[in-house]
């Protein structure tokens, strides 16, 4: 027992020789996230650069995935560590604001060939922090309502008729609150926007005015009634998980989760996607580079390749079903129609830019939550 | 256990306990030090405002964990008695091996699976209730889910029962059978030899394992998160929140001391109760 | 001398899957039944044996023991089901599909289970045996001998399972990372025993506290020295509690995931690491595989030690 475990320690500290150079990517998100370095973007690389290595570590899904990698780099910046142990990492577009303010990250947009195809706003800023230079989008996701068009014929299309409808059929409804992940948080904000008494401009757009924090009241005291009609779900996953056992009949998910719940069987096909007025937020996963790595220039190689109209469109569009990181139109002449139709079956693209709407900027988007925990969870 | 042992008792004792000792102090106190000190940490310099807000937002969540993870713990304690009680007592060797061949296997389930399993098996429309009423033991229209704080206990039950039964059983075997067999001979009924002879035995391994299992629910994640992660809900659920929503360490570290309190508190009492008895 | 001895050895009986405390204890028993239901039959010892209202009185007992069956395998049935579910939805009841294709995910030459598996159990092998070189000192100092602030040595050790860890994970990582010890194999084992710690040092003081002091006074009286006392006589018998803190302490760091991803990955990776995103972002099927997957190397444990332990402790009551 011992002998064989005596060897199984040596063989684990001295079998870690390296190949030539080892790209090392740590993912926040869904087993997807993971399954699409390894799959496809991993290989990929790996013939276009022989001699490297990718290797992927999923960091778990939502906000806590990428916290996690925030204070790994809090970590080695604390200690002072030289060279980083991270070459590549995907987090959720909150994190990439505190990633740029402590400097942990690399500017390298400008000098891959992809960065000039991105022009949307929310590559250049994130949550109301500047981020622009530091990050590349690989996928921009949305919430939006998924609900079984079996019981529902005719699917709310605002927050008025989704309130209407758990009045009318309690329980039927199901969200998973603000401390189960952010397909519920993305929920509250859309109602803060549709019945908050402040501007959803400002709150999306800054500046932060204390002031603003005040105008919420009477909407959270709705929201408040609300809970009392509807199921509340434990987690992005469990809403979902509901949704598959038939205990709720409609809910906020992530489009991205929602379409590989469905490709892994775990969904009925049947069940759709709407996106209510006056919108639901959105957001994007970024690509970042921390400043410190090992192989910052292999590390740029990667992020290029990954945001390359053709990677997009194929990986991204074409695998996964995700609406591309970079701007539409690069990826568009990259696929066939029926595939670009595809993405847009249920949330047709001028509904998605009408109401797919950002995130509140940092302070706000706190602010509502802290408001929540104390006027609705009390 | 060298010779000098005899002749300073007290610094032998010292000396064998450092190496462990050290190993926590260096490896967790040490690291928990920068946490404690985060905790009274304020925009405004030292202070208690992290505490006073975390109860305020929080204090229904602290009842609410008490009362979840005590009640898992009580039932925890019951099944692992009837557990290992039956293995002792069995008189059914047939039984008393499926018993045992049957109960451990909770305990070899990490617990984010615990959770997962828990959530899709409790749910109104979850594995459970569709075999009852499959079995026709359950009517349809009444079939409730248990994703709350029945769903919270039965999990954590679930997979603590096993880790506690496997020490109780443990204790109980190794007890001097002629009291038992004594009892039996007078008439005594199984239940009453359990109550009466085995678990005055047994009580310091019970409560050390319940204990154990005590304080390592309260620092579960996944399961609250997994099976019932709305309001009320447990401390570590916010724990989590703080951090990840608002990076907000100070009221985290907060959180983490006042759990952190109640295991000590329980654990406490029990450290005191059985040195008194030592004495 | 015999006979005190046997305890500690019958204890593990107890716990072995094998069943041989029954078989042990049957002999002895052969008027097993006339016990139940509170000793009504309690002298119908002999005619129990042949009325055919024997046969009933497994009713209770066979019902009681399905009713626990199916409290514990019915979630584990969950878990076996959504391993090899390809679709299962609302509203049926069991899987649509059947197939292994999520199999072929985790195994699949990229997704390194197999290396994490192996990695998984060296770290927690190495656990086990620091965690046991620690505590085994540690707890009979603090069952036997005279120890100032006895209770408070004790909760020290319960600390690390008691304060939640998320916090306190980027102060380790730091430190860790100060010192050169992320990213190592050391570094992660190091997290697990100050982890399992708490079950490997309570427990071992436990079994030495329930040990017969005499005995060992006994061997010493008899000329043995401490160190000799000790081994063979105070080790042996907490043998069967030390190996059940073990399992313990294996399983916990099995299954052990944030401070395995904070010290070890990218370059340490253990099947947690592999079964944390797929558990927690709700892919039934990988989670349910990767646990599977772990069961093998706990369940081996377990066997393992049961069957060393029993050949070593009955050579020592030969003796």
């Amino acid at each position: 027992m011992k002998k064989t475990l005596l060897s199984l320690l040596c063989l684990g500290l001295f079998a870690s020789a390296a190949p030539a150079a080892e790209l090392t990517v740590l993912t926040a998100g869904d087993q997807n996230m993971v399954d699409y370095v390894n799959d496809y973007l991993g290989p990929l690389f790996e013939k276009q650069n022989p001699g490297t290595k990718v290797r992927v570590v999923g960091t778990g899904p939502g906000d806590a995935g990428s916290q996690k990698i925030l204070e790994r780099f809090e970590a080695q910046a604390k200690a002072s560590t030289a060279k980083w142990d991270t070459d590549v990492a995907v987090v959720h577009e909150k994190f990439a604001g505190p990633m740029v303010e402590a400097a942990y990250l690399a500017s390298y947009r400008g000098k891959i060939a992809s960065g000039k195809l991105v022009t949307r706003t929310n590559a250049q800023m994130a949550l109301g922090t500047k981020v622009d230079g530091y990050v590349m989008p690989m996928f921009n996701s949305q919430t939006a309502i998924a609900y079984n068009p079996a019981l529902i014929k005719t699917p709310p299309k605002s927050y008025d008729e989704i309130v209407a409808f758990a009045q009318k059929h309690p329980k039927q409804f199901g969200y998973n609150g603000i401390k189960g992940g952010a397909s519920g948080v993305s929920f509250v904000m859309g109602w803060i926007y549709a019945y908050g008494e402040g501007s959803a401009e400002k709150l999306m757009n800054g500046p932060f005015e204390p002031a603003e924090t005040q105008k919420w009241g009477k909407a959270l005291k709705a929201l408040k009634a609300f809970n009392a009609n509807v199921t509340l779900t434990p987690g992005n996953a469990g809403t979902l998980d509901m949704l598959a056992r038939g205990e709720i009949a409609m809910g906020p998910v992530w489009v991205d989760m929602f379409l590989s719940w469905q490709r892994n069987g775990q969904l009925p096909p049947s069940l759709k996607l709407v996106l209510p007025a006056p919108g639901m937020p959105g957001q994007p996963m970024h690509y970042v580079i921390p400043a410190k790595s090992a192989n910052v220039a292999l590390a740029e190689k990667f992020v290029a390749l990954a945001t390359s109209p053709e990677v997009q469109a194929e990986g991204i569009v074409k695998r996964f079903n995700w609406y591309p990181g970079i701007d539409a139109q690069h990826v568009q002449k990259a696929l066939d129609k029926a595939t670009w139709d595809k993405l847009f079956i249920d949330v047709p693209p001028a509904d998605l830019a009408r109401y797919g709407k950002p995130f509140p900027i940092a302070p706000y988007n706190n602010a509502i939550l802290e408001a929540y925990e104390r006027e609705v969870l009390n | 256990m060298p010779n000098s042992l005899s002749r300073h008792p007290r610094l032998a004792a010292l000396a064998l306990v450092t190496p462990a000792l050290a190993m926590v102090a260096l490896f967790f106190l040490l690291p928990l030090l920068a946490s404690v000190v985060g905790a009274f940490e304020t925009p405004e310099g030292p202070g208690l405002a992290n505490f006073s807000k975390a109860f305020a937002l929080y204090s229904r969540d602290m009842l609410f964990t008490l009362a979840i993870i005590g009640g898992a713990t009580l039932l925890t304690g019951l099944g692992a008695v009837a557990i290992a009680g039956y293995l002792t007592l069995g008189e059914c060797p047939l039984a008393v091996a499926a018993l045992r061949w049957l109960y451990r296997w909770p305990l070899f389930i990490p617990f984010i699976v615990v959770g997962q399993i828990a959530r899709s098996f409790l749910a109104k429309n979850g594995l459970m209730n569709n075999a009852l009423i499959g079995a026709g033991l359950l009517d349809p229209l009444s079939a409730t889910g248990m994703l709350d704080w029945r769903g919270l206990i039965l999990a954590f039950a679930w997979k603590q029962i096993p880790f506690v039964a496997l020490l109780v059983a443990g204790a109980m075997a190794s007890l001097d059978r002629g009291g038992i067999e004594a009892a039996r001979n007078l008439g005594a009924s199984r239940p009453r030899i359990l109550w009466e002879i085995l678990l005055p035995q047994v009580a310091p391994s019970l409560l050390t394992a319940l204990i154990l299992s005590f304080v390592t629910m309260m620092s579960v994640l996944s399961v609250p998160l997994m099976v019932a992660s709305q309001s009320p809900t447990l401390l570590t659920v916010d724990i989590a929140f703080r951090i990840n929503a608002y990076r907000d360490y100070g009221l985290a570290n907060a959180l983490g001391m006042i759990s952190l309190a109640i295991s000590a508190t329980v654990a406490w009492f029990y450290l005191r109760h059985s040195l008194r008895e030592k004495r | 001398m015999r006979g005190k001895s046997h305890p500690g050895f019958d204890r593990l009986g107890t716990n072995g899957i094998s069943g041989s405390h029954a078989d042990n204890e049957s002999p002895k028993e052969p008027f097993a039944l006339s016990l139940s239901k509170g000793g009504r039959f309690r002298h119908g010892a002999v005619f129990s044996r042949f009325d055919l209202i024997a046969g009933l009185w497994w009713l209770p007992r066979a019902l009681m023991l399905g009713a626990l069956a199916f409290a514990i395998f019915g979630p584990l049935c969950n878990l076996l089901l959504w391993a090899v579910a390809e679709k299962w939805y609302f509203p049926h009841a069991l899987p649509l599909e059947y197939g292994f294709s999520f199999w072929g995910r985790v195994f699949s030459a990229r997704g390194n289970a197999w290396e994490a598996l192996g990695t998984s159990v060296m770290v927690a092998g190495l656990t086990v045996l620091a965690s046991l070189a620690l505590a085994i000192p540690a707890g009979y100092a603090l069952a036997r001998l005279k120890l100032p602030f006895r209770a408070l040595i004790l909760l020290a050790f319960l600390i690390p399972q008691a304060f939640p860890n998320l916090p306190v994970y980027v102060n380790v990582a730091r430190l860790f990372y100060a010192i050169g010890l992320n990213g190592t194999v050391a570094g992660v084992v190091i997290v697990h025993v100050t982890h399992g710690l708490v079950y490997a040092v309570w427990i071992a003081t436990a079994a030495f506290a329930a040990i017969d002091r005499e005995l060992e006074e006994a061997a010493r009286a008899a000329g043995a020295s401490a160190l000799r006392a000790f081994r063979d006589v105070s080790l042996p018998l907490a043998m069967p509690g030390l190996m059940a803190s073990a399992i313990f302490v294996f399983l916990e760091s099995l299954d052990e995931f944030t401070g395995s991803f904070f010290v070890g990955a990218p370059d340490v990776n253990t099947l947690p690491l592999l079964l944390y995103t797929a558990g927690a972002g709700g892919n039934y099927q990988i989670a349910s595989i990767s646990a599977l997957l772990l069961l093998v190397p706990s369940i081996a444990f377990m066997l393992v030690l049961e069957k060393f332990l029993r050949a070593d402790v009955l050579a020592r009551i030969g003796q």
